[in-house]
């Protein structure tokens, strides 16, 4: 996948992904080098289709949720099941209990711009 | 309604995970009313990391609290740190702490956890280790340098884990249990025997036998093992046997125990007013657990028992563990290819990532996986939502497990 800042300016965020390359219930990771971010970002994809963004590493133990499971408005860790709100990136599910920071995320003509610490 | 069935006050005993979801979920729910957690530590904190980061070294307590100090607070939870209950008095709704404080409550929950098991081989002491504090992972921490020869009685899940960290740490490890292999209930036959053999590829000399006697000496412990003529010189002992459950309290109160403190669906004990949760506890048509998640969802069980509110949904049961940098996870009941069972693999056993499926008919009823989580996540739901699966769609590790279940929603 590539992915690129372009030359459009900070206000039209990055475009990180086509929205179809990333599975409904799925995510994937986009490397802080792109991101300007000290974290890697998951674009998480839920089952209406919708994306959302989060820092990518659990903030309970290493792992990307990227590779979690999407359902329900959440994003379930792989390791530990620790869950986090797509939105607002708030535990809703022990082990973790920091919260991570949600990014916002916008879908022009099918492509996903990353907008690295703006709130959703 | 009358205003005895108002539960004002609760008093949870124990501050394990089972304890702090309880506090967690009844605030979750609107429970509003006097809420305290006696917790034999300062701070509750988590124990799988015990056996695994923490053991390892480099990690401090707050790194593996349940919950930042400051929750408490903000959860208006009365937390009674470094406090033992030594007295329960049901009927007066009474708990009793060693100092001499009486806390009352409407609610009693008791989340008093196990203790490790320490077979009559040889005292507990500054060479023979159990594992189940954060104390003990201290004291165990310190032996495990590089060299330090360690036995490891007791290859189930917490002796799995500490091989694996202590080789990391450079130890000489020594890994006895009478079964070949481990585990084999749980993962069945095939991966259990895989796992297993991950000791010896990581230069653990695990041996089928038994520890017949332990002697401390003034350099370590000798080991006698079975069918061995001469005992071995070691200098630290892991005893990894199993967890016995910590009923003590509810016991002398008169509350019906038997391997564990006897409650019901809703987790309310042989007293009305008393609950019980987590590895302390046991539904009369049970075994106990004994995992991580299983004493999460007791805690919320209780909490809505205590508000009156319809029970969470029930799910199969969920586990993981982790070796020598692969994580593992199970889901469910594992059994052995027969008239009514059927194995599948996704996969190649011993290939990460990689998963195996027992279907009833055409049921999931467990799976476990190994660096495949998400094939037990889709497992889970698999059984919870009894789903109906083709053997050869499971297999297939082109199929989209995600997708499969989305198909059946």
């Amino acid at each position: 996948m590539t992915a690129h800042s372009g030359n459009s300016g900070e206000s039209q965020g990055i475009r990180v992904a086509s929205v179809d390359d990333i599975p409904e219930g799925e995510g994937i990771a986009i490397s802080s080098d792109i991101t300007g971010t000290e974290d890697d970002i998951a674009i998480l994809r839920d089952d209406n289709g919708t994306c959302w963004a989060l820092n990518d590493t659990c903030t309970h133990e290493t792992a990307s949720l990227a590779e979690g499971w999407v359902e329900d408005g959440d994003v379930e860790c792989p390791l530990h099941s620790s869950r986090f709100n797509l939105k607002t990136g708030k535990v809703d599910g022990l082990p973790a209990t920091r919260d991570t920071v949600p990014h916002r995320v916008e879908v022009r003509d099918g492509e996903v711009y990353l907008f690295p610490g703006e709130r959703p | 309604m009358t205003a005895s069935s108002v539960v004002s006050s609760v008093v949870v005993v124990g501050g394990g995970i089972a304890g702090v979801s309880t506090v967690a979920e009844l605030r979750k729910h609107g429970y509003a009313g006097e809420l305290t957690l006696v917790s034999a530590d300062p701070i509750p904190y988590d124990r799988p990391p015990l056996s695994k980061e923490y053991l390892a070294g480099g990690r401090d307590l707050d790194s593996i609290a349940l919950q930042a100090p400051e929750w408490y607070a903000e959860q208006r939870v009365s937390l009674v740190g470094g406090a033992v209950a030594v007295a329960l008095r049901p009927d007066a709704g009474e708990v009793e702490l060693a100092d001499g404080r009486v806390l009352s409550a409407d609610r009693i929950v008791l989340a008093t956890g196990g203790r490790a098991v320490r077979p009559a081989l040889g005292e507990v002491g500054s060479a023979i280790h159990v594992l189940r504090e954060v104390g003990e992972a201290d004291r165990l921490h310190t032996q495990l340098v590089p060299g330090a020869r360690l036995l490891i009685v007791g290859a189930g899940l917490i002796g799995a884990e500490v091989a694996s960290t202590a080789r990391k740490l450079g130890a000489e490890v020594v890994l006895v249990d009478p079964l070949a292999p481990p585990l084999a209930a749980a993962v069945g036959l095939e991966v259990a025997t895989w796992l297993h053999g991950l000791h010896t590829d990581h230069g653990v000399e695990a041996l089928t036998t038994t520890v017949e006697t332990l002697l401390e000496t003034p350099t370590g412990v000798a080991a006698q093992l079975k069918g061995e003529p001469d005992s071995r010189e070691f200098d630290a002992v892991l005893l990894a046997v199993g967890l016995a459950p910590e009923t003590a309290l509810a016991a002398a109160a008169g509350l019906e125990t038997s391997r564990g403190i006897l409650v019901d669906a809703g987790q309310v004990t042989s007293h009305p007013s008393v609950l019980a949760v987590g590895d302390c506890a046991r539904r009369r048509d049970h075994h106990r657990a004994e995992h991580w998640e299983a004493a999460q969802r007791d805690g919320a069980r209780a909490a809505a028992t205590i508000l009156d509110a319809p029970p969470p949904p029930a799910s199969a049961p969920w586990w993981w563990s982790d070796r020598y940098g692969l994580h593992v996870e199970g889901v469910g009941e594992m059994r052995s290819p027969d008239a009514e069972h059927t194995t599948v693999v996704r996969g190649a056993v011993g290939e990460p990532p990689f998963s195996v499926f027992t279907l009833r008919g055409e049921r999931v009823i467990g799976a476990v996986a190994v660096d495949d989580s998400n094939a037990v996540r889709a497992a889970r739901r698999m059984i919870d939502r009894g789903v109906d699966v083709r053997a050869s769609d499971i297999a297939d590790p082109g199929t989209d497990l995600r997708k499969l279940l989305r198909g059946t929603r």
